[in-house]
């Protein structure tokens, strides 16, 4: 099993530096700053520590039950943990830890594997023609200048559902009961669940943008121009800072 | 005779083959798994499984990539879809290294920073997985230690309140309808936007395209357009 998730790390690997490579050269011949190109990659790479090793914690989750392995491949390629931990528990539909066989786990790869492979596969039969015909438009001069604001709006709109997220997680937040590393279901296959509504997540998410409006007066009123790779990075930590002083104060 | 293929026509092409390599590396974890114990799936546990996951991951799979393969270009949606964790990470770092190089969506040069984006922030995850992986021992407690929970139970909040930041400021007056609807929805219809929030976001892109649209044509983003 380890042997697999080498070679399923190094397949992602080697792809992600073609592409990087590929892109590359590409801002050669589209004449990009070098400048440019590297602010890419650092600003991106220092934006994905933590929420790596939030997604890596995700694995530990899930090891109760699947080990390390397999949730290791899995958040790797194409997963995301609510969707693993769903896929788990559908599979599993009632195996506890201790009745669990090879056949089920078997089982398991396979319906966490195949269930998830549906919007690549629409990507490689769709995608081409939904970018000439649809995102062309919307972006060319054609829309009157709208494109230039499209993306933007959608972009908020989803900024904008995370902020409702936490806002409704005052109010309620029915989280659903993890044990061995599956959704734990009762004895009518529902999930169990309880409900743990909580003010931490939007006064994280108000920290995070409080210090992000500092950095980003440091950045241009102070010319602090460094932090600009890491305003992100750095309020983020601050605001997790905030969600465990919380924590301390007993409030979760 | 053919028409000459162009540049993006090879974006497409090479992306379908890294996602149809990437299918059958993904698909050979299973198969393999099954091919050394010697032991098949159990098909009645399976079916009901994958027929209920499909039916969530279908038109889910389909919606996601018409919202966010806009956001990260030709090349990036390819390798985006294959290495998930879309919502949370790949879509927010693709948007803000937009935000920093200063490039427009749909420009040649956003293919190739949305393009790097992704690739960093998938070797950036490779690798904390992998040496989280290896020190797993030592790591595990530190990582699960009570005081640190709510740190990592809130990474994402804590992502979009800092991004969100960034986004607000400079589309002010496009905020104002999608905020004040989604938290109207959090307030009104918690449970379900907690245990929905995938369809959250379509319905808050939807509301919030809607209105840019009608400010816009009403010409109230005239100043920002020029």
């Amino acid at each position: 099993m380890y042997a697999l998730a080498a070679f399923v790390t190094l397949f992602i690997l080697g792809g992600s530096l073609f592409f990087a490579r590929n892109a590359y050269v590409q801002s050669k011949k589209l004449g990009m700053s070098k400048e440019l190109v590297k602010k890419a990659v650092v600003s991106s790479v220092s934006f994905s520590v933590l929420p790596s090793v939030g997604i890596f914690i995700g694995v530990i989750t899930m090891s109760g039950m699947l080990g390390i392995p397999l949730p290791w491949i899995r958040l790797s390629v194409v997963g995301a943990l609510h969707y693993e931990l769903m896929a788990a528990s559908v599979a599993a539909d009632g195996i506890t830890l201790a009745a669990m066989t090879t056949e089920n786990l078997v089982t398991i790869a396979f319906v966490m594997t195949l269930s998830i492979l549906w919007g690549g596969l629409f990507a490689i039969f769709f995608l081409k023609k939904y970018q000439t015909k649809v995102i062309s438009k919307a972006t060319g001069s054609g829309n009157k200048g709208f494109g230039k604001f499209l993306f933007d709006a959608v972009f908020i709109g989803m900024i904008s559902a995370y902020v409702g997220d936490a806002v409704a997680k005052i109010v309620k937040y029915d989280t659903r009961v993890v044990i061995d590393g599956a959704y734990a279901l009762d004895g009518m296959g529902n999930y169990i669940l309880e409900d743990h509504k909580t003010f931490v997540p939007i006064i994280v998410l108000l920290s995070a943008m409080a210090a992000m409006a500092f950095f980003d007066w440091l950045i241009r009123k102070k010319q602090v121009k460094w932090l600009e790779n890491f305003s992100l990075a750095l309020s983020m930590i601050f605001g997790m800072i905030v969600a465990v002083v919380l924590g301390i104060g007993g409030i979760y | 005779m053919a028409r000459e293929r162009t540049y993006v026509d090879n974006l497409h092409r090479t992306g379908r083959i890294f996602m149809i390599l990437g299918f059958a590396v993904m698909i050979s974890v299973p198969v393999t798994m099954w091919i050394v114990t010697g032991v098949a799936p159990d098909a009645a546990l399976f079916f009901p499984a994958f027929l209920t996951l499909s039916a969530l991951q279908l038109p889910g799979g389909i919606i996601e990539v018409i919202t966010y393969s806009p956001m990260l270009g030709t090349s990036a949606t390819y390798l985006a879809f294959i290495t998930g964790n879309l919502s949370n990470l790949k879509i927010p770092c693709a948007m803000n290294a937009r935000e920093l190089c200063g490039t427009a969506i749909g420009s040649p040069e956003n293919e190739v920073v949305a393009t790097l984006a992704v690739s960093a922030s998938t070797i950036t995850t490779t690798l904390v997985m992998t040496l989280g992986v290896i020190l797993l021992i030592p790591l595990t407690p530190l990582l699960e230690l009570p005081v640190l929970q709510p740190a990592f139970n809130w990474v994402v909040s804590a992502l979009f309140g800092a991004l969100g930041y960034k986004y607000f400021r400079n589309n002010p007056k496009l905020i104002a309808v999608p905020l004040v609807f989604m938290i109207a929805f959090g307030l009104l219809l918690p449970g379900f936007l907690v245990g929905n929030l995938a369809i959250a976001i379509v319905i808050g892109a939807i509301v919030s395209t809607i209105a840019a649209k009608v400010l816009f044509d009403r010409h109230f983003l005239d100043k920002e357009a020029q």
